[in-house]
Protein backbone atom coordinates (compact mmCIF):
# COMPACT_ATOMS: atom_id res chain seq x y z
CA UNK A 1 0.00 0.00 0.00
CA UNK A 2 3.11 2.15 0.95
CA UNK A 3 4.33 1.82 -2.42
CA UNK A 4 1.24 2.45 -3.85
CA UNK A 5 0.88 5.89 -2.56
CA UNK A 6 3.92 6.56 -3.54
CA UNK A 7 3.04 5.95 -7.38
CA UNK A 8 -0.52 7.46 -6.64
CA UNK A 9 1.34 11.02 -5.39
CA UNK A 10 3.92 11.06 -7.50
CA UNK A 11 1.59 10.86 -10.44
CA UNK A 12 -0.73 13.58 -9.05
CA UNK A 13 2.70 15.73 -8.08
CA UNK A 14 3.60 15.91 -11.44
CA UNK A 15 0.20 17.53 -12.69
CA UNK A 16 -0.62 18.91 -9.43
CA UNK A 17 1.56 22.18 -8.51
CA UNK A 18 -0.45 22.64 -5.33
CA UNK A 19 0.26 19.39 -4.13
CA UNK A 20 3.10 18.97 -1.51
CA UNK A 21 4.35 16.31 0.66
CA UNK A 22 5.62 16.46 4.15
CA UNK A 23 6.80 13.64 5.76
CA UNK A 24 7.62 12.93 9.59
CA UNK A 25 10.81 11.15 8.54
CA UNK A 26 9.20 8.33 7.38
CA UNK A 27 9.43 6.68 4.24
CA UNK A 28 12.26 9.01 3.36
CA UNK A 29 14.23 6.94 0.70
CA UNK A 30 10.53 5.76 -0.76
CA UNK A 31 10.13 8.90 -1.98
CA UNK A 32 13.63 9.97 -3.37
CA UNK A 33 11.98 10.63 -6.86
CA UNK A 34 9.59 12.97 -5.59
CA UNK A 35 12.22 14.52 -3.56
CA UNK A 36 14.00 14.87 -6.90
CA UNK A 37 11.88 16.01 -9.35
CA UNK A 38 9.68 18.25 -6.67
CA UNK A 39 12.32 19.95 -4.56
CA UNK A 40 10.27 22.75 -3.38
CA UNK A 41 7.27 20.55 -2.65
CA UNK A 42 8.73 18.20 -0.69
CA UNK A 43 9.45 18.22 3.28
CA UNK A 44 11.11 15.74 5.31
CA UNK A 45 9.79 18.20 8.28
CA UNK A 46 11.23 16.65 11.01
CA UNK A 47 10.08 14.31 13.88
CA UNK A 48 7.50 16.74 15.35
CA UNK A 49 4.01 15.31 14.23
CA UNK A 50 2.11 18.47 15.56
CA UNK A 51 4.00 21.20 13.72
CA UNK A 52 3.31 18.82 11.11
CA UNK A 53 -0.52 18.99 11.32
CA UNK A 54 -0.33 22.75 11.75
CA UNK A 55 2.16 23.13 9.14
CA UNK A 56 -0.21 21.10 7.00
CA UNK A 57 -3.50 23.29 7.93
CA UNK A 58 -1.01 26.73 6.92
CA UNK A 59 -0.48 25.75 3.59
CA UNK A 60 -3.80 24.34 3.26
CA UNK A 61 -5.40 27.91 3.92
CA UNK A 62 -3.39 29.49 1.28
CA UNK A 63 -4.62 26.64 -1.46
CA UNK A 64 -2.14 24.16 -1.12
CA UNK A 65 -3.11 20.20 -1.07
CA UNK A 66 -0.92 19.01 1.51
CA UNK A 67 -0.36 15.44 2.35
CA UNK A 68 1.19 14.49 5.89
CA UNK A 69 2.78 11.10 6.01
CA UNK A 70 4.22 9.35 9.29
CA UNK A 71 3.34 6.49 11.57
CA UNK A 72 -0.35 5.82 12.84
CA UNK A 73 0.13 6.53 16.80
CA UNK A 74 1.77 10.04 16.29
CA UNK A 75 0.17 11.46 13.78
CA UNK A 76 -3.19 10.94 15.21
CA UNK A 77 -3.17 10.22 19.18
CA UNK A 78 -0.57 12.87 19.35
CA UNK A 79 -1.38 15.11 17.45
CA UNK A 80 -5.34 15.02 17.75
CA UNK A 81 -5.75 18.58 19.01
CA UNK A 82 -4.04 19.80 16.28
CA UNK A 83 -5.79 17.92 13.76
CA UNK A 84 -9.12 19.65 15.70
CA UNK A 85 -8.33 22.56 16.10
CA UNK A 86 -5.89 23.70 12.81
CA UNK A 87 -7.60 21.19 10.49
CA UNK A 88 -11.53 20.14 11.33
CA UNK A 89 -12.38 23.80 13.34
CA UNK A 90 -10.58 26.17 11.20
CA UNK A 91 -11.52 24.23 7.94
CA UNK A 92 -8.48 24.14 6.74
CA UNK A 93 -8.04 20.60 5.04
CA UNK A 94 -5.01 17.86 4.24
CA UNK A 95 -4.41 14.90 3.82
CA UNK A 96 -2.84 12.77 6.54
CA UNK A 97 -1.54 9.39 5.52
CA UNK A 98 -0.60 7.33 8.56
CA UNK A 99 1.04 3.55 8.30
CA UNK A 100 1.54 0.89 11.56
CA UNK A 101 -2.25 0.89 12.11
CA UNK A 102 -3.68 -1.43 14.87
CA UNK A 103 -0.67 -4.03 15.36
CA UNK A 104 1.52 -3.38 12.33
CA UNK A 105 4.45 -2.90 14.54
CA UNK A 106 3.59 -5.27 16.78
CA UNK A 107 7.08 -5.79 17.76
CA UNK A 108 7.68 -2.21 18.62
CA UNK A 109 4.66 -2.93 21.62
CA UNK A 110 2.33 -0.50 23.05
CA UNK A 111 3.84 2.67 21.97
CA UNK A 112 3.28 2.07 18.59
CA UNK A 113 -0.09 -0.03 18.54
CA UNK A 114 -2.68 2.18 16.83
CA UNK A 115 -6.40 1.11 17.33
CA UNK A 116 -8.14 4.38 18.44
CA UNK A 117 -7.35 6.50 15.81
CA UNK A 118 -10.37 5.52 13.33
CA UNK A 119 -12.29 5.98 16.30
CA UNK A 120 -11.11 9.39 17.91
CA UNK A 121 -11.59 11.12 14.04
CA UNK A 122 -14.68 10.09 13.01
CA UNK A 123 -15.91 12.32 15.77
CA UNK A 124 -14.50 15.54 14.61
CA UNK A 125 -16.68 17.58 12.75
CA UNK A 126 -15.72 17.23 8.99
CA UNK A 127 -13.06 14.95 8.97
CA UNK A 128 -13.42 11.90 6.86
CA UNK A 129 -11.90 8.69 7.63
CA UNK A 130 -10.46 6.10 5.32
CA UNK A 131 -9.23 2.61 5.94
CA UNK A 132 -8.22 1.10 2.52
CA UNK A 133 -7.73 -2.87 2.71
CA UNK A 134 -5.49 -2.83 -0.24
CA UNK A 135 -3.34 -1.46 -3.24
CA UNK A 136 -6.13 -0.72 -5.53
CA UNK A 137 -8.14 1.19 -2.76
CA UNK A 138 -5.57 3.55 -1.48
CA UNK A 139 -5.15 4.45 -5.13
CA UNK A 140 -8.80 5.48 -5.86
CA UNK A 141 -9.77 6.75 -2.78
CA UNK A 142 -6.23 8.96 -3.06
CA UNK A 143 -7.36 10.21 -6.50
CA UNK A 144 -10.98 10.54 -5.06
CA UNK A 145 -10.18 12.74 -2.35
CA UNK A 146 -6.94 14.70 -1.90
CA UNK A 147 -7.97 17.40 -3.53
CA UNK A 148 -11.71 18.65 -2.08
CA UNK A 149 -10.39 20.79 0.79
CA UNK A 150 -11.03 18.50 3.60
CA UNK A 151 -9.54 17.00 6.29
CA UNK A 152 -9.02 13.09 5.15
CA UNK A 153 -7.40 10.70 6.96
CA UNK A 154 -5.95 7.66 5.35
CA UNK A 155 -4.45 4.56 7.42
CA UNK A 156 -2.73 2.62 4.99
CA UNK A 157 -1.05 -0.64 6.03
CA UNK A 158 2.34 -3.01 5.44
CA UNK A 159 -0.03 -5.78 5.49
CA UNK A 160 -3.07 -5.52 2.98
CA UNK A 161 -5.71 -7.97 2.19
CA UNK A 162 -5.26 -9.31 -1.06
CA UNK A 163 -8.62 -9.82 -2.69
CA UNK A 164 -10.20 -7.46 -5.20
CA UNK A 165 -12.84 -5.49 -3.96
CA UNK A 166 -14.90 -3.29 -5.75
CA UNK A 167 -13.88 0.47 -4.33
CA UNK A 168 -16.11 3.36 -4.70
CA UNK A 169 -15.95 6.45 -1.71
CA UNK A 170 -18.60 5.82 0.66
CA UNK A 171 -19.81 2.63 -0.48
CA UNK A 172 -20.09 -0.42 1.89
CA UNK A 173 -19.51 -3.69 -0.30
CA UNK A 174 -21.85 -6.81 0.47
CA UNK A 175 -19.17 -9.59 -0.61
CA UNK A 176 -21.57 -12.55 0.34
CA UNK A 177 -25.37 -13.27 1.37
CA UNK A 178 -26.52 -15.94 3.40
CA UNK A 179 -29.74 -16.72 5.49
CA UNK A 180 -28.33 -17.29 8.65
CA UNK A 181 -29.53 -14.02 9.84
CA UNK A 182 -26.34 -13.18 11.46
CA UNK A 183 -23.79 -10.15 8.74
CA UNK A 184 -20.31 -10.42 9.98
CA UNK A 185 -19.09 -6.42 9.17
CA UNK A 186 -15.13 -5.49 8.45
CA UNK A 187 -13.26 -2.92 7.36
CA UNK A 188 -9.38 -2.43 6.12
CA UNK A 189 -6.46 -5.08 5.96
CA UNK A 190 -8.63 -7.72 8.34
CA UNK A 191 -11.04 -8.38 5.52
CA UNK A 192 -8.41 -10.90 4.48
CA UNK A 193 -8.86 -12.60 8.00
CA UNK A 194 -12.72 -12.41 7.97
CA UNK A 195 -13.36 -13.72 4.02
CA UNK A 196 -10.88 -16.40 4.88
CA UNK A 197 -13.14 -17.61 8.21
CA UNK A 198 -16.49 -16.98 6.90
CA UNK A 199 -16.22 -18.38 3.21
CA UNK A 200 -18.20 -21.00 3.30
CA UNK A 201 -20.10 -19.91 6.41
CA UNK A 202 -23.67 -19.03 6.08
CA UNK A 203 -23.63 -15.14 6.79
CA UNK A 204 -24.13 -11.58 5.08
CA UNK A 205 -20.13 -9.87 4.93
CA UNK A 206 -20.34 -6.10 4.83
CA UNK A 207 -17.00 -4.44 3.90
CA UNK A 208 -16.50 -0.83 4.34
CA UNK A 209 -13.30 1.38 3.35
CA UNK A 210 -14.55 4.25 4.56
CA UNK A 211 -15.38 4.70 8.44
CA UNK A 212 -16.66 8.08 7.95
CA UNK A 213 -18.77 8.72 6.21
CA UNK A 214 -20.04 5.42 6.86
CA UNK A 215 -22.56 3.77 4.11
CA UNK A 216 -26.19 4.08 5.92
CA UNK A 217 -27.68 2.25 2.98
CA UNK A 218 -25.53 -0.73 3.36
CA UNK A 219 -26.30 -0.50 7.13
CA UNK A 220 -29.98 -0.35 6.81
CA UNK A 221 -30.14 -2.90 4.00
CA UNK A 222 -29.02 -5.37 7.29
CA UNK A 223 -30.66 -3.72 9.98
CA UNK A 224 -33.24 -6.75 10.48
CA UNK A 225 -30.63 -8.92 10.90
CA UNK A 226 -27.74 -9.97 13.99
CA UNK A 227 -24.82 -7.82 13.27
CA UNK A 228 -21.33 -8.62 14.21
CA UNK A 229 -18.38 -5.98 13.47
CA UNK A 230 -15.25 -7.97 13.55
CA UNK A 231 -12.40 -5.63 13.42
CA UNK A 232 -8.52 -4.77 14.82
CA UNK A 233 -9.69 -0.84 15.73
CA UNK A 234 -12.11 1.14 17.08
CA UNK A 235 -14.32 2.91 14.89
CA UNK A 236 -16.41 1.04 12.95
CA UNK A 237 -18.34 -0.56 15.26
CA UNK A 238 -19.25 2.69 16.88
CA UNK A 239 -19.75 4.02 13.08
CA UNK A 240 -22.40 1.10 12.43
CA UNK A 241 -24.20 1.68 15.67
CA UNK A 242 -24.76 5.12 14.95
CA UNK A 243 -27.47 4.03 12.64
CA UNK A 244 -29.99 3.40 16.04
CA UNK A 245 -31.97 0.47 16.63
CA UNK A 246 -29.52 -2.20 15.65
CA UNK A 247 -28.81 -5.52 17.21
CA UNK A 248 -25.01 -4.95 16.84
CA UNK A 249 -22.07 -6.35 18.90
CA UNK A 250 -17.99 -6.33 18.52
CA UNK A 251 -15.25 -8.99 18.16
CA UNK A 252 -11.81 -7.55 18.30
CA UNK A 253 -10.04 -5.28 20.35
CA UNK A 254 -10.09 -6.53 24.32
CA UNK A 255 -12.03 -4.00 26.50
CA UNK A 256 -9.71 -2.02 29.04
CA UNK A 257 -6.37 -3.43 28.18
CA UNK A 258 -2.96 -2.66 26.74
CA UNK A 259 -1.85 -5.27 24.17
CA UNK A 260 1.75 -5.59 25.53
CA UNK A 261 3.20 -9.04 23.20
CA UNK A 262 5.69 -8.03 20.60
CA UNK A 263 5.82 -10.52 17.62
CA UNK A 264 4.62 -9.91 14.27
CA UNK A 265 0.92 -8.83 13.56
CA UNK A 266 -0.54 -12.45 12.84
CA UNK A 267 0.97 -12.86 16.57
CA UNK A 268 -1.16 -10.29 18.17
CA UNK A 269 -4.10 -10.87 15.75
CA UNK A 270 -4.45 -14.62 17.18
CA UNK A 271 -3.88 -13.94 20.73
CA UNK A 272 -6.88 -11.55 20.70
CA UNK A 273 -8.90 -13.64 18.55
CA UNK A 274 -8.58 -11.99 15.12
CA UNK A 275 -7.13 -14.84 13.18
CA UNK A 276 -9.08 -16.60 10.48
CA UNK A 277 -9.61 -19.53 12.88
CA UNK A 278 -10.70 -17.69 16.36
CA UNK A 279 -12.84 -15.59 13.72
CA UNK A 280 -14.71 -18.73 12.32
CA UNK A 281 -15.31 -20.47 15.61
CA UNK A 282 -17.09 -17.00 16.57
CA UNK A 283 -18.87 -16.50 13.70
CA UNK A 284 -20.00 -20.13 13.64
CA UNK A 285 -21.05 -20.03 17.55
CA UNK A 286 -23.18 -17.09 16.34
CA UNK A 287 -24.99 -18.88 13.81
CA UNK A 288 -25.64 -21.88 15.69
CA UNK A 289 -26.46 -19.85 18.99
CA UNK A 290 -29.37 -17.92 16.73
CA UNK A 291 -29.87 -14.42 17.09
CA UNK A 292 -29.82 -13.87 20.73
CA UNK A 293 -26.16 -15.23 20.88
CA UNK A 294 -25.05 -11.83 19.22
CA UNK A 295 -26.08 -9.61 22.03
CA UNK B 1 6.95 59.80 25.00
CA UNK B 2 3.08 59.64 24.96
CA UNK B 3 0.80 56.68 24.16
CA UNK B 4 0.03 56.18 20.89
CA UNK B 5 -3.45 58.20 20.58
CA UNK B 6 -4.81 55.31 18.77
CA UNK B 7 -3.83 52.86 20.87
CA UNK B 8 -4.85 54.86 24.04
CA UNK B 9 -8.75 54.50 21.87
CA UNK B 10 -8.10 51.39 21.02
CA UNK B 11 -7.60 50.37 25.22
CA UNK B 12 -10.56 52.86 25.96
CA UNK B 13 -12.84 50.66 23.41
CA UNK B 14 -11.70 47.53 25.51
CA UNK B 15 -12.60 48.71 28.95
CA UNK B 16 -16.32 50.14 27.16
CA UNK B 17 -16.82 46.14 25.24
CA UNK B 18 -15.37 44.93 28.60
CA UNK B 19 -17.72 46.60 30.99
CA UNK B 20 -20.66 46.13 28.99
CA UNK B 21 -20.23 42.82 27.82
CA UNK B 22 -19.49 41.52 31.28
CA UNK B 23 -15.96 39.58 29.93
CA UNK B 24 -12.52 40.50 29.48
CA UNK B 25 -9.02 39.49 29.54
CA UNK B 26 -7.77 43.30 29.64
CA UNK B 27 -4.92 43.23 31.15
CA UNK B 28 -3.21 40.69 28.64
CA UNK B 29 -5.34 42.89 25.75
CA UNK B 30 -3.64 45.83 26.99
CA UNK B 31 -0.69 44.28 26.75
CA UNK B 32 -0.85 43.45 22.82
CA UNK B 33 -2.54 46.85 21.72
CA UNK B 34 0.74 48.15 20.55
CA UNK B 35 1.85 45.34 19.11
CA UNK B 36 -1.06 44.43 17.05
CA UNK B 37 -1.66 47.85 15.94
CA UNK B 38 1.86 48.54 15.10
CA UNK B 39 1.98 44.89 12.62
CA UNK B 40 -0.75 46.28 10.55
CA UNK B 41 0.97 49.43 10.43
CA UNK B 42 3.23 47.62 8.41
CA UNK B 43 1.42 44.83 7.10
CA UNK B 44 -0.07 44.96 3.45
CA UNK B 45 -4.00 44.55 4.24
CA UNK B 46 -7.16 46.31 3.30
CA UNK B 47 -10.05 46.46 5.72
CA UNK B 48 -12.24 46.96 3.28
CA UNK B 49 -11.29 43.53 1.21
CA UNK B 50 -10.36 41.54 4.06
CA UNK B 51 -9.99 38.35 1.82
CA UNK B 52 -7.38 40.58 -0.58
CA UNK B 53 -5.22 37.29 -1.51
CA UNK B 54 -2.25 39.92 -1.47
CA UNK B 55 -2.56 40.47 1.89
CA UNK B 56 -0.43 39.39 4.42
CA UNK B 57 -1.31 37.45 7.66
CA UNK B 58 -2.18 38.41 11.57
CA UNK B 59 -2.21 34.81 13.72
CA UNK B 60 -3.23 35.99 17.01
CA UNK B 61 -1.73 32.54 18.90
CA UNK B 62 -2.89 33.93 22.40
CA UNK B 63 -6.26 33.99 21.50
CA UNK B 64 -7.94 34.80 24.90
CA UNK B 65 -6.62 38.94 24.03
CA UNK B 66 -9.36 38.37 21.06
CA UNK B 67 -10.88 41.68 22.91
CA UNK B 68 -7.85 43.66 21.90
CA UNK B 69 -6.99 42.31 18.51
CA UNK B 70 -11.25 42.80 17.89
CA UNK B 71 -10.69 46.73 18.60
CA UNK B 72 -7.73 46.60 17.00
CA UNK B 73 -8.94 45.48 13.90
CA UNK B 74 -12.55 47.73 14.23
CA UNK B 75 -10.30 51.36 14.91
CA UNK B 76 -8.67 50.09 11.64
CA UNK B 77 -12.12 50.03 10.07
CA UNK B 78 -12.91 46.20 9.48
CA UNK B 79 -16.14 46.13 10.95
CA UNK B 80 -18.06 48.87 13.06
CA UNK B 81 -16.60 48.94 17.27
CA UNK B 82 -20.32 48.97 18.45
CA UNK B 83 -20.11 45.17 17.14
CA UNK B 84 -17.68 44.14 19.52
CA UNK B 85 -19.92 45.26 22.71
CA UNK B 86 -22.07 42.03 21.87
CA UNK B 87 -18.32 40.53 22.86
CA UNK B 88 -19.02 36.87 24.66
CA UNK B 89 -23.00 36.91 24.37
CA UNK B 90 -24.78 33.91 23.00
CA UNK B 91 -24.92 34.49 18.97
CA UNK B 92 -22.41 37.57 18.67
CA UNK B 93 -19.58 36.58 16.37
CA UNK B 94 -16.99 38.08 18.54
CA UNK B 95 -15.79 35.68 21.06
CA UNK B 96 -13.50 35.24 23.86
CA UNK B 97 -11.82 33.53 21.22
CA UNK B 98 -11.54 34.43 18.10
CA UNK B 99 -13.46 32.58 15.41
CA UNK B 100 -12.20 33.15 11.59
CA UNK B 101 -15.39 32.63 10.05
CA UNK B 102 -17.16 34.68 12.39
CA UNK B 103 -14.94 37.61 12.40
CA UNK B 104 -13.40 39.57 9.23
CA UNK B 105 -9.79 40.33 9.60
CA UNK B 106 -8.89 37.06 12.41
CA UNK B 107 -6.91 34.73 10.32
CA UNK B 108 -6.89 31.37 12.49
CA UNK B 109 -9.51 30.71 15.12
CA UNK B 110 -7.35 30.09 18.08
CA UNK B 111 -8.11 29.43 21.79
CA UNK B 112 -5.65 26.30 22.68
CA UNK B 113 -2.13 27.92 23.08
CA UNK B 114 0.89 26.41 21.18
CA UNK B 115 -0.79 26.16 17.79
CA UNK B 116 -0.17 29.61 16.01
CA UNK B 117 3.41 29.72 14.97
CA UNK B 118 3.06 26.06 13.57
CA UNK B 119 0.13 27.30 11.14
CA UNK B 120 2.16 30.19 10.25
CA UNK B 121 5.00 28.10 9.65
CA UNK B 122 2.40 26.41 6.55
CA UNK B 123 1.46 29.91 5.23
CA UNK B 124 4.61 31.22 5.31
CA UNK B 125 5.91 27.94 3.84
CA UNK B 126 3.25 28.32 0.96
CA UNK B 127 4.58 31.93 0.21
CA UNK B 128 7.88 31.02 -0.64
CA UNK B 129 6.69 28.27 -2.49
CA UNK B 130 4.43 30.40 -4.42
CA UNK B 131 7.43 32.80 -4.39
CA UNK B 132 5.21 35.69 -2.94
CA UNK B 133 6.66 38.93 -1.33
CA UNK B 134 3.42 38.01 1.74
CA UNK B 135 4.67 38.17 5.12
CA UNK B 136 2.76 36.45 8.18
CA UNK B 137 3.20 38.12 11.85
CA UNK B 138 2.59 35.73 14.87
CA UNK B 139 1.74 36.97 18.14
CA UNK B 140 2.36 34.67 21.01
CA UNK B 141 2.26 35.01 25.05
CA UNK B 142 5.04 33.98 27.15
CA UNK B 143 2.99 32.22 29.33
CA UNK B 144 1.97 30.08 26.06
CA UNK B 145 6.07 29.59 25.15
CA UNK B 146 5.69 27.12 28.17
CA UNK B 147 4.42 24.75 24.77
CA UNK B 148 6.57 22.08 23.71
CA UNK B 149 4.92 23.02 20.38
CA UNK B 150 5.83 26.36 20.16
CA UNK B 151 9.46 25.63 20.11
CA UNK B 152 8.70 22.66 17.68
CA UNK B 153 7.23 25.19 15.38
CA UNK B 154 10.43 27.66 15.81
CA UNK B 155 13.11 24.74 15.13
CA UNK B 156 10.56 24.31 11.69
CA UNK B 157 10.84 27.71 10.71
CA UNK B 158 14.83 28.15 11.52
CA UNK B 159 15.45 24.82 9.68
CA UNK B 160 13.08 26.04 6.85
CA UNK B 161 14.79 29.50 6.72
CA UNK B 162 11.94 31.08 6.61
CA UNK B 163 12.30 34.58 6.34
CA UNK B 164 9.07 35.87 5.90
CA UNK B 165 7.54 34.87 9.67
CA UNK B 166 7.65 37.16 12.33
CA UNK B 167 6.73 36.07 16.01
CA UNK B 168 6.11 38.74 17.91
CA UNK B 169 6.90 37.42 21.68
CA UNK B 170 4.52 39.22 24.87
CA UNK B 171 7.16 39.52 27.31
CA UNK B 172 4.72 40.51 30.37
CA UNK B 173 6.04 38.18 32.89
CA UNK B 174 2.68 36.16 33.06
CA UNK B 175 4.33 33.29 34.40
CA UNK B 176 5.92 34.54 37.41
CA UNK B 177 3.75 32.45 39.73
CA UNK B 178 4.14 29.06 37.72
CA UNK B 179 6.98 28.48 35.06
CA UNK B 180 8.35 31.80 34.11
CA UNK B 181 10.99 31.83 31.01
CA UNK B 182 13.85 33.86 32.31
CA UNK B 183 15.92 35.62 29.20
CA UNK B 184 13.90 34.52 26.30
CA UNK B 185 15.64 36.79 23.88
CA UNK B 186 18.80 34.50 24.49
CA UNK B 187 16.11 31.38 23.85
CA UNK B 188 15.02 32.38 20.39
CA UNK B 189 18.62 33.33 19.91
CA UNK B 190 19.90 29.51 20.85
CA UNK B 191 17.11 28.52 18.34
CA UNK B 192 18.52 30.32 15.43
CA UNK B 193 15.96 33.56 15.39
CA UNK B 194 17.04 36.46 14.18
CA UNK B 195 16.26 38.49 18.08
CA UNK B 196 15.57 42.04 18.78
CA UNK B 197 14.43 43.15 22.02
CA UNK B 198 12.17 46.21 21.78
CA UNK B 199 10.15 48.49 23.92
CA UNK B 200 6.01 46.26 23.58
CA UNK B 201 4.09 49.87 24.52
CA UNK B 202 6.09 51.80 21.78
CA UNK B 203 4.53 51.71 18.93
CA UNK B 204 6.84 53.43 16.74
CA UNK B 205 9.77 50.88 17.45
CA UNK B 206 7.76 48.14 17.18
CA UNK B 207 6.85 49.35 13.37
CA UNK B 208 10.46 50.03 12.88
CA UNK B 209 11.53 46.55 14.23
CA UNK B 210 8.93 44.78 11.80
CA UNK B 211 9.96 46.30 8.90
CA UNK B 212 13.44 45.04 8.76
CA UNK B 213 14.55 42.27 7.09
CA UNK B 214 15.71 39.13 7.78
CA UNK B 215 17.66 35.95 6.38
CA UNK B 216 15.61 34.18 9.04
CA UNK B 217 12.72 34.00 10.94
CA UNK B 218 12.74 37.46 13.51
CA UNK B 219 11.41 37.16 16.46
CA UNK B 220 10.65 40.62 18.73
CA UNK B 221 10.85 39.73 22.28
CA UNK B 222 8.52 42.73 23.29
CA UNK B 223 8.85 44.23 26.83
CA UNK B 224 5.36 44.62 27.53
CA UNK B 225 3.36 44.98 31.22
CA UNK B 226 -0.28 43.56 31.56
CA UNK B 227 -2.75 46.28 32.20
CA UNK B 228 -0.59 48.70 30.70
CA UNK B 229 -2.30 52.05 30.66
CA UNK B 230 -3.84 51.84 33.91
CA UNK B 231 -1.92 51.69 37.40
CA UNK B 232 -4.99 49.56 38.93
CA UNK B 233 -4.76 46.89 36.66
CA UNK B 234 -0.79 46.49 36.14
CA UNK B 235 -0.83 46.36 40.44
CA UNK B 236 -3.51 44.25 40.62
CA UNK B 237 -2.41 41.61 37.64
CA UNK B 238 -4.03 37.91 39.37
CA UNK B 239 -7.44 39.95 40.23
CA UNK B 240 -8.25 41.40 36.96
CA UNK B 241 -7.38 38.47 35.26
CA UNK B 242 -10.48 37.75 33.48
CA UNK B 243 -13.23 40.06 34.72
CA UNK B 244 -15.03 42.76 33.53
CA UNK B 245 -15.40 46.34 35.74
CA UNK B 246 -18.20 47.44 37.70
CA UNK B 247 -19.71 50.89 36.25
CA UNK B 248 -17.42 52.77 39.35
CA UNK B 249 -14.47 50.60 38.35
CA UNK B 250 -14.80 51.52 34.42
CA UNK B 251 -14.75 55.02 35.64
CA UNK B 252 -11.71 54.98 37.32
CA UNK B 253 -9.93 53.16 34.92
CA UNK B 254 -11.12 55.51 32.37
CA UNK B 255 -9.64 58.08 34.37
CA UNK B 256 -6.28 56.28 35.16
CA UNK B 257 -5.97 55.61 31.19
CA UNK B 258 -6.39 59.25 30.18
CA UNK B 259 -3.59 60.82 32.58
CA UNK B 260 -1.69 58.19 31.69
CA UNK B 261 2.20 59.23 30.11
CA UNK B 262 4.59 57.13 29.44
Amino acid sequence: MRKQFKATVSELAAKDDKLVLILGDISVYLFNDFKQKHPDRFYNMGICENTLISAAAGLSSQGFFPFVHTIAPFITERSFEQIKDDMCYNQFGGNIVSIGGSFDYAWDGATHHCYTDLGILRMLPGMEVLQPGSAKEVDILVRKLYRNGKPTYFRLSDNPHAIDVPCEFGKGVVLKEGRSGLTVMTAGPLLGNVLEACRDLDVNLVYFHAIKPIDKDVILKFKDSEILVVHDAWGLYEAVCSIGNLSASYHGIPQDQFCTWYGKVADVRKMIGLDPASIREIVSHKIRSGPQAAK
Amino acid sequence: MTMDPVCRQIRVDILDASRESGHGHIPTCFSIVEMAYASYQVMRHDPKNPAWNERDIFILSKGHASLGLYCVLARLGYFAIERVKTFGAFMSDFGCHPDRLKVPGVEVSTGSLGHGIGVGVGMALAFKISKSPRRVFCLIGDGEANEGSVWEAVMVAVDRKLSNLTILYDSNASQMRCMHLAAPAGRFKAFGCDTVEVDGHDAGALAKALKAASDRPRVLVADTKKGFGCKTLVENVYEWHRRSPTEQEHKMLLAELNAQTI
